[in-house]
């Protein structure tokens, strides 16, 4: 134990049998919450964003590059204020999208490899893991949710495309199919089929947005860190929210266990 | 009940869902009898559906051959078919699609514009992955109105999934030995390694004491307790690892792929199918459903146009073919191959069934009855909003000669013979 943990420990007023308790609890909590964070994060972006992650062939230049950061940083904004307005812990960025991925992976390999015949180069994932980590540093750094939304949420976005084109840019090398020339995403998405998922139904770059190396990266990039930044700003304020207790209907017992005073049960 | 009673259930229960979830399940039909009768018997109607063949080996592949007509009669409710896409129902990807035309056009991706009350043809060759017996439909997926599946057979496939390979080679020369697992070792490469950092950072600051004492120090306002300098430092070092680890692998991964290519995504044109003369053409008159009876009855004017005399071959409606036993041509016009549960046996009824001579019209009165109606779940159209049925139907002249006509109306839904 460092001498600031031992600080905060004394600044907590407790005993050495107590801190072991609190130790254990902590596990618990950690264990219990992993959990429920995979669970809250999956449900979302499964939701929000599920098709462009799900397939190599909705990985697109315009449309998955601009939503798949702006529907992750809404989770991660949320648990960050939790983790940082409770507990100055500022991890709730890694965490959420971290556990994400982790989940993702064991939906793929179960769900989508093991039930349904799709082999991996189809439904390997994207993550936001490297922007969620800077987001949490730039709040550890500036211990503000605004500077952090604005430098952190442009950071969270930049980041995404290079982070994850360093693994997919594999798939997007040119073959000829048929006489026509696709990318091999385009092509393993018309060699393993999915009854429910025609071709037409990609929300892909259909568009004649060009520019910077003929591509429309970049672009995406940028109104996506821009709209980053105000979802984080939501978000944060959401999480916030949620985490204000207003209402506690508990006995005397709890809150005096919980260090909420002996006041009226049920009080604010 | 009992407190072991209600343990006993829900144990089995739980463990129920456990190996349910566990267990694979492949599926044995895909929805096709699920979609509303007045969709599929006024839509698409699939004809000529024949497979190469009924049983392949791993890495074998097999055809589906077909032609499909575009309703003139197409519900109000049902999108047109300004874009749509070929494609195949099956349990997953146990098999794949090794190409796909329409009028021997390349399908890879969608078609637009297409004609109503047109034919077309198409054709889809599949390959052998995983080995065992799969229904194997054609579908058209119309956007805005979703699937409408063709005619279902079953297909062996036999062998070893860990045979299968899709071997491709870029235009650039790379070789990929297997796109099944093709740069799935790279992003687990990278994803792990992020990972690691992640938990490098989680690491560092679950190590502390952690949700009570640090509440309530936060409640005491001792951030600076909470957040170090050490901290800043630490945190100023993950977000330079970062950059560098970001910006680095992005320039080398530029260099080692400088040749890529965007998601291809337009859609393509095909002309339809010629338009055959109207040489035999038909009015309807009455459609009724026998509800206990199962059969449907339909009262159509048939004029002959043609230079030869011509019958009544087939009444083909939602892959249902109810053929004229008694002509030949009709029973020779299908294939043995052809789906069973798709052929009631009993066929069509014609009355005033003798030649229709040439310039000659005459009402004529067909009778198809068969529990498929029932199991093809095709009476739905008892409760639909838009109640008419529709269907092609097949003449053939006495030198086998076949003149294909459309035919839709009203239905009614009747308990007692009235034509």
């Amino acid at each position: 134990m460092t001498a600031n943990d031992q600080a905060v420990l004394d600044a907590a007023e407790m005993s050495p049998q107590i801190s072991r308790w609190s130790r254990t609890f902590d596990y618990m909590v950690v264990v219990v919450a992993a959990f429920l964070v995979i669970s809250v994060t999956q449900i979302h972006f499964i939701l929000l964003a599920g098709d462009w992650d799900f397939f190599i062939d909705w990985k697109d230049r315009q449309y998955w590059v601009l939503i798949t950061p702006i529907v992750t940083i809404m989770m991660a904004a949320a648990f960050q204020a939790v983790f940082w307005n409770l507990f100055r812990l500022p991890f709730g960025a890694t965490a959420s999208v971290g556990l994400l991925l982790v989940g993702t992976w064991i939906v793929r390999l179960h769900g989508w490899e093991g039930l349904a015949y799709f082999p991996l180069a189809l439904v390997v994932p994207a993550t936001c893991l490297m922007g969620a980590i800077a987001l949490d540093a730039v709040l550890s750094l500036t211990r503000s949710w605004v500077l952090t939304g604005v430098f952190g949420g442009l950071l969270y976005a930049a980041l995404f495309f290079p982070s994850n084109w360093v693994y997919l840019a594999p798939y997007f090398l040119p073959v000829e199919h048929m006489g026509q020339m696709v990318s091999l995403a385009d092509l393993i998405g018309y060699t393993y089929p999915r009854s429910a998922t025609p071709e037409y139904i990609r929300i892909i770059e259909r568009g004649t947005l060009r520019t910077f190396e003929d591509s429309a990266v970049w672009v995406s990039t940028a109104f996506s860190g821009f709209a980053c930044i105000f979802t984080y700003m939501a978000f944060w304020w959401l999480g916030t929210k949620l985490c204000t207790p207003t209402f506690i209907p508990t006995g005397r017992r709890f809150r005096a266990a919980m260090g909420l005073g002996y006041g009226n049960k049920g009080a604010k | 009940m009992t407190s072991s009673i209600k343990r006993v259930i829900l144990c089995g229960l739980g463990a129920l869902t456990i190996l349910s979830a566990i267990a694979p399940q492949p599926a044995m039909a895909h929805g096709e009898r699920a979609t509303e009768p007045y969709i599929r018997t006024r839509t698409i109607q699939w004809y000529d559906v024949k497979w190469s063949t009924e049983k392949i080996s791993v890495n074998d592949t097999v055809a589906v051959t077909g032609k499909f007509h575009l309703m003139d009669d197409w519900p109000d409710a049902v999108h047109k078919p300004d874009k749509v896409f070929l494609s195949n129902t099956s349990p997953g990807a146990v098999l794949t699609r090794v190409e796909s035309y329409i009028n021997d056009m390349p399908a890879e991706q969608s078609m637009k514009n297409l004609v109503v009350g047109r034919d077309y043809t198409f054709k889809m060759v599949m390959k052998g992955r995983i080995p065992g017996r799969w229904h194997f439909h054609p579908m058209l997926n119309i956007n805005g109105a979703g699937p409408i599946v063709g005619p279902g057979s079953w297909v062996q496939v036999d062998g070893r999934a860990e045979d299968y390979r899709h071997s491709v080679t870029t235009i650039g020369g790379t070789q990929i030995a297997d796109t099944q697992n093709y740069g799935v070792a790279r992003v687990l490469m990278w994803q792990i390694g992020y990972i690691l950092i992640a938990v490098a950072w989680l690491l560092w600051w679950l190590r502390r004491p952690l949700i009570i004492p640090r509440w309530l120090a936060t409640q005491k306002g001792l951030d600076d307790l909470l957040v170090t300098r050490t901290d800043d430092k630490v945190a100023a070092g993950f977000l330079v690892l970062i950059l560098l680890v970001v910006i680095i692998g992005y320039i080398n991964v530029k260099a080692e792929f400088p040749r890529v290519v965007p998601l291809q995504a337009g859609s393509l044109y095909t002309p339809p199918l010629p338009e055959a003369p109207k040489l035999v053409m038909v009015k309807f008159k009455k459609a009724e459903y026998d509800v206990p009876g199962r059969s449907m009855r339909m009262s159509i004017e048939v004029t002959n146009n043609a230079s030869r005399p011509v019958r009544l071959g087939e009444f083909l409606t939602a892959s249902l073919r109810f053929v004229n036993n008694t002509l030949p041509a009709a029973v020779a016009a299908v294939d043995p191959a052809y789906p069973k549960e798709l052929l009631p046996f009993s066929g069509i009824v014609v009355d005033r069934d003798s030649p229709l001579a040439p310039g000659e019209t005459r009402v004529i009165k067909i009778d198809a009855t068969d529990a498929a109606w029932e199991l093809e779940r095709l009476v739905g159209f008892l409760t639909n909003v838009d109640s008419r049925i529709g269907a092609l139907l097949f003449f053939y002249d006495d030198k086998g000669a076949r003149y294909i006509t459309s035919v839709a109306g009203p239905i009614l839904p009747v308990f007692r013979k009235t034509i």
